[in-house]
């Protein structure tokens, strides 16, 4: 039995859908914000989250940064050596998606080199009338930048824990992998 | 005494920010590089020695895994939660074998070494064995 911790960074343009889906998750669901209160800077969100069928968990530090510059490029200088990333879009919006490359490479560079497990999220699902972005191309996409692709609701209750529950199983993955390294070579 | 197990001489590590019941600090100074304790991710991490007695150390020998900078501290005779630091370096990568480091750092008395692990060359580092030499 072990809890790991990891250093969560949540990225994407404003608006997406960051701090909704951050806070549904932080609260098993209990908070969904309706009006939008634009993130200016890192809101740091504690939480833990039991991984299915092993006695593990994982203790999120979740850095919900902001998504409108020049507000985003002060929220950097919290993102020091993350763990996990998760990239954020929305689906009614071409151009939330467009600007994920530029999101994962923003966070790369804070990564030292280091393998960091992320998620590629298309949030707003609820809103598929207005869908702009192909379900077949974001998973494609997310697929070929090492991604694990999810779409999500954040305003429905049993979506928004999918994605972080995949970012603790990479996590967790790759500890055991290191255990395993460290044990042959000692 | 650079090569035997500090709990030997009634060592301990009292504090450690990452605990996996499988590999508990204690495994740091057992004196076997078989066994170690592994940081459970973030960065910075740290342990905290503390002897017996006070004690005079010229060097401390650590060997370790995917450490990369480490800040080593003595605490000061005054002030049990007061540190000084008295060695900050960075390690060489190692891919097939743990990094071995022998560090000067002439501490004339101190109960407690406290090593903060700054950053690494993993999201998880080992530390298998630390040893003094005084
Ligand atoms: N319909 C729908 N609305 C959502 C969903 N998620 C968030 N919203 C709404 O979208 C707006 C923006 O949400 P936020 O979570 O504040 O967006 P953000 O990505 O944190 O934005 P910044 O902090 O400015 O970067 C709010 O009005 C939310 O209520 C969703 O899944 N479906
Ligand atoms: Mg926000």
């Amino acid at each position: 039995m072990v809890k790991l911790r990891a250093r969560c960074v949540v990225v994407g343009d404003a608006a997406v859908g960051k701090s909704s889906l951050c806070q549904m998750f932080r609260s098993d669901g209990a908070v969904f914000q309706k009006n939008y209160s634009m993130n200016v800077g890192v809101e740091l969100l504690e939480k833990s989250v039991s991984i299915p069928d092993t006695s593990d968990a994982v203790e999120f530090y979740i850095y919900d940064s902001a998504g409108r510059e020049p507000f985003a490029e002060a929220c950097e200088n919290m993102w020091n050596q993350p763990s996990l990333m998760c990239v954020v879009f929305d689906i009614t919006s071409e151009a939330s998606f467009t600007s994920c490359s530029r999101w994962v490479d923003r966070v790369r560079s804070h990564c030292n080199g280091l393998q960091v497990p992320g998620v590629l999220v298309g949030n707003k699902s609820d809103l598929w009338s207005r869908r702009e972005v192909d379900a077949a191309v974001a998973q494609s996409w997310a697929q070929s930048h090492g991604l694990e692709y999810h779409e999500t609701s954040a305003k429905e209750i049993g979506q928004y824990e999918a994605p972080f529950l995949s970012l603790a199983r990479a996590f967790l993955s790759l500890y055991q992998d290191q255990i395993q390294l460290i044990q042959s070579l000692a | 005494m650079l090569d035997a197990a500090l709990s030997s001489y009634g060592a301990q590590v009292v504090l450690a920010t990452s605990s996996d019941e499988n590999h508990p600090p204690e495994n740091i100074i057992d004196g076997k590089t078989e066994t170690f304790w592994i940081s459970t991710g973030m960065f910075p991490q740290e342990f905290i020695i503390r002897f017996p007695d006070n004690m005079k150390i010229f060097t401390v020998s650590i060997q370790s895994y995917n450490i990369k900078r480490l800040r080593i501290e003595k605490g000061t005779s005054d002030d049990a939660d007061k540190f000084e630091t008295v060695a900050d370096t960075e390690f060489e990568h190692t891919e097939s074998s743990l990094q071995a480091n022998d560090i000067s750092v002439n501490v004339l008395n101190t109960t407690h070494l406290r090593f903060l692990i700054l950053s690494g060359y993993d999201h998880f580092v080992s530390v298998h064995k630390v040893s003094v030499q005084s």
